[in-house]
Formats: structure tokens, sequence, C-alpha cells
């Protein structure tokens, strides 16, 4: 399996290691942490995963495996960041980060270095300057929400069109 | 729209806002001299006919018993239909600066307040009713300078300007306006850098004590906020980014506004020589 990243319709800009991909075609907005941008950037449909899992160690200086670039893979297919078809089904489905925790062990920070892909939907210019709510029953899809943190807002958690408040990321998962 | 020319317009005015023309008509002279000082703050008045957005106010009379609704309409849309005349204007008031707000030319529009303390910025992103309002009262009773309790206007350089509208305060139910110089402070001038964002939203019984955030994370919060992101992504994105590239982000929730604002002014100085070294 050799991933290949998607170029069209994305604008990425690099941040101290990190990466923000704003997409175009659906105008979502994906911050990649440096792990997460390392095995994007890898993905040119020429390097292996077995490669990517050599290219991230050397980026982290710490031991990673191909596990690592597998949850990267699963959290960016998620986010439509890679080429459909250019990643086995197994992608899909995706490596957990408990799975992942349990083999490095217990290690300080090591949370903050598995791959990660948090994702917002951009909003439109009424829904930007719009008021918070906290009951979506009649609200618009994407109008911002939050069930219980204020700070959710649009960012994490919106409207689903349903009357139901889900995050962002998914329109699925109900908003915590 | 033929239509609604057909109504008995009899006064109008267009004024020109970050590079768009706004034309309002009213069937009712004497309301025009009310109606400006709904306009964003900077408006000037703009002398051609043609204008981008086209505003139809028509003021319900009332006569003997029969009472007729004000109705509003941006374009052939409507946005009121009303008995509340102040609630036809406040309608107004908030789609000029919507219409500003997104459409503004060279201009990037963040929901946002904004202080100035020394000769740099601070940031607070947030939406209406959260708190940011009540936070930026603080600081400028505190002795920061007022720039903004709406937007923040960045240009492309990432410096940002004053949107010195009254600032809209909450009691009760309703909405006090009041200007900065009202509470003791001043509002603002020249544009300036940013030396901080502050991500926060109100906790009861919360101390602010803010993590650092990576400047993704500052550009992802941004962007959340700002009002032109689908309709410019790009230039809105290179905005923002010179903003985070050299402003401390800082996330966490926060008690109660006037300790909070204590705690921001104390360490904003810290922050304002941090990002002077980072965009050296």
């Amino acid at each position: 399996m050799k991933p290949r990243a998607r170029e069209a319709g994305l604008v990425v800009r690099e941040l101290e290691g990190e990466l923000l991909v704003y997409d175009l075609e659906v105008h979502r907005a994906h911050r990649l942490n440096r792990s997460a941008a390392v095995v994007f950037q890898g993905c040119d449909g020429r390097t292996s995963v077995r490669e990517l899992a050599d290219r991230l160690q050397r980026a982290l200086g710490r031991p990673t495996d191909e596990r690592w670039v597998r949850l990267a893979l699963g959290r960016l297919a998620r986010a439509g960041l890679l080429e459909s078809g250019s990643t086995g089904p197994d992608v899909a489905a995706g490596v957990s980060r408990r799975e992942v925790m349990q083999r490095a062990g217990r290690v300080a920070g090591l949370t903050l270095l598995l791959p990660a892909v948090t994702s917002i939907v951009a909003p439109t210019p009424a829904e930007a300057a719009a008021s918070c709510v906290v009951n979506c029953s009649g609200q618009a899809f994407g109008t911002p929400c939050s069930n219980s943190n204020p700070s959710d807002c649009g960012v994490v958690c919106v409207c689903n069109g349903a009357g139901g408040c889900v995050l962002a990321a998914d329109g699925i998962t109900p908003c915590p | 729209m033929e239509r609604l020319d057909r109504l008995g317009w009899t006064a109008e005015v267009a004024f020109e806002s970050y590079g768009i023309r706004i034309g309002v008509r009213v069937n009712r002279p004497e309301t025009l001299e009310h109606l400006t000082t709904l306009f964003p703050p900077g408006w000037r008045p703009s002398p051609g006919p043609v204008v981008d957005w086209l505003f139809s106010l028509l003021v319900g009379e009332t006569q003997g018993r029969v009472r007729k609704f004000h109705m509003l309409y941006a374009g052939i849309t409507r946005r009121a239909r009303t008995l509340d005349l102040e609630a036809a204007l406040d309608t107004l008031e908030a789609d000029l600066r919507q219409i500003v707000a997104a459409h503004a030319r060279r201009r990037v529009f963040v929901h946002a307040g904004v202080v100035a303390w020394g000769d740099q910025a601070i940031l607070i992103p947030g939406r209406s009713r959260s708190g940011k309002t009540t936070l930026v009262h603080e600081l400028v009773r505190a002795g920061a300078v007022y720039y903004s309790d709406e937007f923040a206007v960045l240009d492309s350089a990432g410096r940002v300007f004053p949107f010195a509208k009254p600032l809209s305060l909450r009691e009760g139910d309703g909405i006090r306006r009041c200007r900065a110089e009202e509470l003791g402070g001043v509002s603002g001038g020249p544009p300036l850098r940013v030396s901080a964002v502050i991500l926060t939203e109100h906790r009861a019984g919360a101390r602010w004590r803010p993590a650092r955030q990576s400047a993704a994370a500052g550009l992802l919060a941004l962007l959340g906020h700002a009002v032109p992101i689908r309709l410019r992504p790009e230039p809105t994105l290179s905005a923002l980014e010179k903003v985070v590239s050299r402003a401390a982000i800082l996330k966490g929730p926060r008690g109660e506004a006037e300790p909070t604002a204590r705690l921001i002014l104390e360490r904003a100085a810290d922050w304002g020589r941090g990002a002077v070294a980072r965009a050296g």
C-alpha cells in the first residue's frame, strides 16, 4: 500500500511543523499535528507504510512503528485528505489510539505525539456572527451549538438540521 | 423588485464602508437622520448612484386603530415585518454590519473583541453571548484601549484596525449601549500587531490559567470565527496566519471578567515582547 494525499482543492499552510489544511470543496479545515503532518506530507503514492514509519521515527526522534502510520492514515482518510483508493480498506477502519498507546507503553507526552487531526466546518458568514444555540430544534444545519461547553460552539459542535447538536468533524456523534 | 420600486420612496442615502457601497431608501425622510447612527463605524457618504446592496425600509403608519407593519427588505428579500420599529432598525443595523464583514475588500473580519495594550493588540475571538463583550468592557475599565467588541478587522499583514462601535452590554434581557469613554476608557487609533489571541469562555468559579496552544491550533480557532472564510479562503487564511505566527495563543476557561482582565493586562507586556521576538 502506497497512500497518496489529495492535492486538488486543498489550501495547505505549515506552522511550526503542524499543518492547517483547508478543503475548498467541502469548506472544512483540519489541523494536523506534527505526526499526522509528517505522514500526510509523505503520502506521495510512491512511499510505503514502512518507509513512512521510518520517516516519522526520524522526524519525531523516538521509536514509532507502522501502527502509528496506520493511525495517521485512518485519521487522514476520515478527514477526506487522501486520494480514494490509494489506501487499503483496513485503513478506513484504522488503528485505535488506545492500541498504539498500549504498545508504546507509558511515555510522558505520548498523547501529544500520537497522530491527530482536528477538524471544523468553516462557518458561513452568517454563522460566524451567529449566536450559539443550546437547542438545535428548528435550527439550520451548521448553526453553532453547545451542550455543555460554550467554547465548543461552531468550532466543535454544530446543529445537524434534525434537531441534534453533533460534532462538526463527523456530523454524527452527539456533542458532549 | 419592480413591485418594491413602485412603493412610495421619498428619501435615500448611499454610503461606502470598507469598499462596499450600500444604499438605504425610506418612505419617511425624517427617518434618514436616525439611520446614519446605524451605519458601520468608519462609513462615509458615497457620491455615485450605483450601490452593491440596496435596503428598503417601509415605515408603517398608524391611522386610528389601524397599525401597519414596518417592512425591511435587503434587495427583494424581506428581512423584517414588525410593528416594532426598533426591531426593524436592529435588523437593519445587524445586516449592514454583516454585509460589510462578509464582503469588505482588502480586510478580513473575525468575530472577536479587541483591545490595545501599549502598541499591540489583544484578540478575544468568540460568538455573541460568549462573554467577550463583558471581558472587553473590564479590560477597557482597567486601562486598555477599546478597539472593538464585535469584529477584529485585519489587513493582509495581520494588523488589526479599530471597529469601535458602542459596546453592547447585556443587562438582564436587554442590551445597553455605551461608548468606551463612558466607561472611563478611550477608543482606539492606529492599526496594531497582535500580541495575544485569548480563547476563553466564562465558567462559574474558574480561575483563568490558560494553556499555550500551537500556532496551527490558534489558526483553526480563529478560522471558526472568520466571517469571509468561505467566500475568500486564501486571503483569509493568509491574514490569520500572520496573526498566529507572532501572537501568543492562550486557551482556558475564565471566571469573573474583572479579575481575568487584571491577569490579562499583568501578562500583556510579556506577550508583547514575545511577539516582537517571534516576528524578528
